[in-house]
């Protein structure tokens, strides 16, 4: 009974924004596999910190998922699943080496978080298992979107304006266009390596 | 008799002086695992703790196996028919993935300008063997195989394909089956006894056959065979054994080599006289001989105990410590010691005490190998070492009154040597391996053999031969991976003290001098 209320709820808010914001679609090619599509920093808005943790396990000698999008200010909790030791670091965030950070080893069954308040690409390694790698694209904004493996995406209630919209895919070079979004539009993306 | 046991001395400084080990590390388990090497190896085929860990579990990760293998193990039988047995064959598995390494190696090597001298031995105008200044060694291509059936049965297989030759110099090396932890069946605690049978390194401290230098520890390579000459004390010693030769036979082992105790115990088949028998009246079961050359079997025995340093107690008895950035194998404190029995058999023809009537007589002389070891870990240096000695009984063949020949035994002065080596091993960079070495062997049938050489009574002839009694190296080496499965290694071997004495006249024809030997060698596996 409650939950039905609280879905209620929900299904009127995203109404409600409908009426004023519009989509951004379109297909990332060029490259196979999944992709992430974001919108650049707005400016004059800030957004505030999602309260919602994300999850990234290892298990099996593996990141799971490999690839992650967050909003900027997103904790992200690494679990460890297996019963070896692993480890998580990053050496930077989008190249800025200064905001390389090791989160230690921590056992089976235990979590350690981290609150990721800077932007960027953070290329997650393992210091242990030189093969296991993962990234969390951390967006400017909460309007992003993971492409599925054809590709497509779809970044719903972004308010209409004029923005700046970057693909990142892993290995190749991400390209930022700029995307006047109104109602429904269109931004397709074509990377390469 | 002499001058067999000479060539066989001479073959084996040879081998010593140019041939580089080999070693192993086993991309079987990276395809099986999706893993890199340097989950299990530091400066392969070094183990780091986790490889340990790994290894003694029976080639598995010593807990949840299964979710971290990336074939799938076929099986052969379903786990339910456990149930019935005896009335079934026990399920197992195979691995998914055939579990097959190779390897290839190439070297270059370049000797010191007197690494001739002993050809000054040879009369004027023979063809002496040549040594040139640099040589390119094409190295060795080996299949190794190794992986876990499933109830804790392990195996491994490892065998050199492209050099003529048996054990250490090719041919097959290890090839067994392990029955790990079958104290579960006897309710011991875990892991506290196993079962191995086949050919095998025996357990000595660091393994020759799979170390990560390139040339072995003068140690484990020592056998103890001295040639009869004029000099005193005599001896006559023909024993072929060495560390470093694979044992065929049964061992029972337990514990952990990543912490705590480990011992084992094991019966082994000797063959000390290199003889094998191939007898008409009787098919042995390789179709081509009989491996032992006695009814004897060899003892060997080793306990070890390892100290993890860590003040935290989880962080010291995991396999791994936890370092504030990610784990790192133990600071760590080992101490062990080992023993070996055996009797080793010389056959030679005499004749009974009538002094006339053939016979032959059998000297089974008992002797012992009994040592020392020392491991410590701190970060990524490591430093170790071995002390070894060895004692031959040493029965000397007597001729009484006016016999033809020789008519019995006597105990003589035992045949014995010592000594043993020190290693530290520094990983400055992941990639980068530094080690110095220090080999040390003092032994009496290398001193008879030439050594202590006595110029008042001239041997029959002249051979390679270390010039004082003892025989030190230093082996400055470093080791870089190219990859995780590629290495390219360089060793300066500083040989000991040599000299070349007319064999007619014992006039020393050459200065004291060392023939020292640079390598260089790469070396890859997949
Ligand atoms: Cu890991």
């Amino acid at each position: 009974m409650k939950r039905n209320a609280l879905v209620g709820l929900i299904a009127l808010a995203a109404l409600t924004t409908a009426a004023y914001a519009g989509t951004i679609h379109g297909k990332v090619s060029g490259v196979s596999g999944e992709s992430v599509v974001y919108v650049e920093a707005i400016a004059g808005k800030t957004f505030p910190a999602p309260a919602q943790h994300v999850l990234i396990d290892q298990k099996g000698l593996m990141f799971a998922p490999h690839i992650v999008a967050v909003a900027q200010g997103t904790t992200v909790d690494f679990l460890n699943s297996d019963s070896v030791a692993h480890n998580v670091f990053w050496i930077s965030i989008s190249g800025n080496k200064k905001l390389g950070h090791n989160l230690g080893t921590w056992p089976k069954g235990q979590k350690q978080s981290f609150k990721f308040d800077n932007p960027g690409v953070v290329p997650l390694l393992c210091n242990v298992h030189p093969e296991m790698a993962a990234y969390v694209i951390v967006s400017p904004t909460p309007y992003f979107a993971t492409t599925d493996k054809s590709g497509e995406y779809k970044i719903e209630n972004v308010p209409d304006g004029a923005y700046t919209v970057t693909a990142w895919h892993e290995g190749a070079k991400y390209k930022s266009n700029p995307v006047k979004v109104a109602g429904d539009t269109t931004a397709d993306f074509t990377l390469s390596k | 008799m002499d001058s067999s046991r000479q060539t066989k001395f001479l073959v084996a400084a040879v081998l010593l002086l140019l041939v580089p080990r080999f070693s192993y590390a086993i991309p079987a388990f990276s395809r099986q695992y999706g893993t890199s090497c340097t989950t299990c190896h530091i400066d392969f085929p070094k183990l780091n703790d986790f490889g340990k860990a790994f290894k003694d579990a029976g080639f598995k990760f010593p807990k949840d196996d299964e979710s971290f293998l990336k074939a799938p193990p076929i099986m052969l039988g379903a786990p339910a028919q456990a149930e019935l047995w005896p009335h079934t064959v026990y399920p197992g598995v195979i691995p998914g993935l055939p579990p097959i390494g190779l390897r290839y190696n190439t070297f270059f090597q370049q000797a010191s300008a007197n690494r001739n001298n002993f050809n000054a031995v040879l009369p004027v105008g023979t063809v002496g063997t040549f040594i040139p200044k640099s040589d390119f060694q094409p190295g060795l291509f080996s299949i190794f195989t190794a992986g876990n059936f499933g109830s804790g049965i392990s195996f491994w297989v490892d065998d050199d394909i492209s050099v003529a030759g048996a054990n250490s110099n090719g041919g097959l090396g290890d090839g067994w089956v392990k029955f790990n932890n079958i104290s579960r069946l006897f309710k011991l605690p875990t892991d506290s006894l196993s079962l191995r049978v086949g050919q095998f390194e025996l357990d000595i401290p660091f393994s020759q056959a799979r170390t990560w230098n390139m040339s072995g520890w003068d140690i484990f390579d020592e056998a103890n065979i001295g040639v009869q000459n004029g000099l005193a004390p005599l001896q006559n010693v023909n024993n072929g054994f060495a560390f470093s030769s694979p044992a065929v036979g049964l061992e029972l082992s337990g514990g952990h080599a990543y912490g705590g105790y480990h011992y084992s115990v094991a019966v082994v088949g000797q063959n000390t006289s290199g003889a094998a028998a191939n007898p008409p009246n009787v098919s042995p079961q390789n179709g081509v001989a009989f491996a032992s050359d006695s009814n004897f079997k060899d003892l060997y025995g080793r306990f070890s105990y390892r100290f993890n340093l860590e003040r935290d107690k989880a962080s010291r008895t995991d396999i791994q410590a936890a370092g504030a950035t990610g784990p790192r194998d133990h600071t760590s404190l080992a101490l062990g010691t080992f023993y070996y029995y055996g009797r080793s058999v010389q056959s030679l023809s005499g004749v009974l005490a009538d002094g006339v009537t053939p016979t032959v007589l059998t000297a089974r002389e008992p002797f012992y190998r009994i040592g020392g070891d020392v491991n410590f870990n701190y970060r990524t240096f490591n430093l170790f070492g071995v002390y070894l000695a060895g004692h031959d009984h040493n029965l000397l063949p007597v001729t009484s009154g006016e016999a033809e020949g020789p008519t019995g035994f006597v105990v003589s002065n035992p045949a014995t040597f010592s000594g043993g080596f020190v290693e530290a091993d520094y990983l400055a960079l992941p990639w980068m391996m530094a080690i110095m070495r220090w080999d040390v062997v003092k032994s009496s049938a290398d001193r008879v053999n030439f050594i202590e050489y006595d110029p008042a009574a001239p041997p029959s002839s002249s051979f390679f031969s270390p010039y004082s009694a003892t025989r030190n190296r230093f082996t400055p080496g470093v080791q870089f991976l190219i990859h995780a499965n590629i290495k390219a290694s360089f060793e300066y071997q500083i040989r000991p003290k040599q000299i070349v004495y007319d064999p007619a006249t014992g006039t020393a024809l050459t200065q004291p001098f060392r023939t020292n030997l640079a390598t260089a060698g790469l070396e890859w596996v997949y």
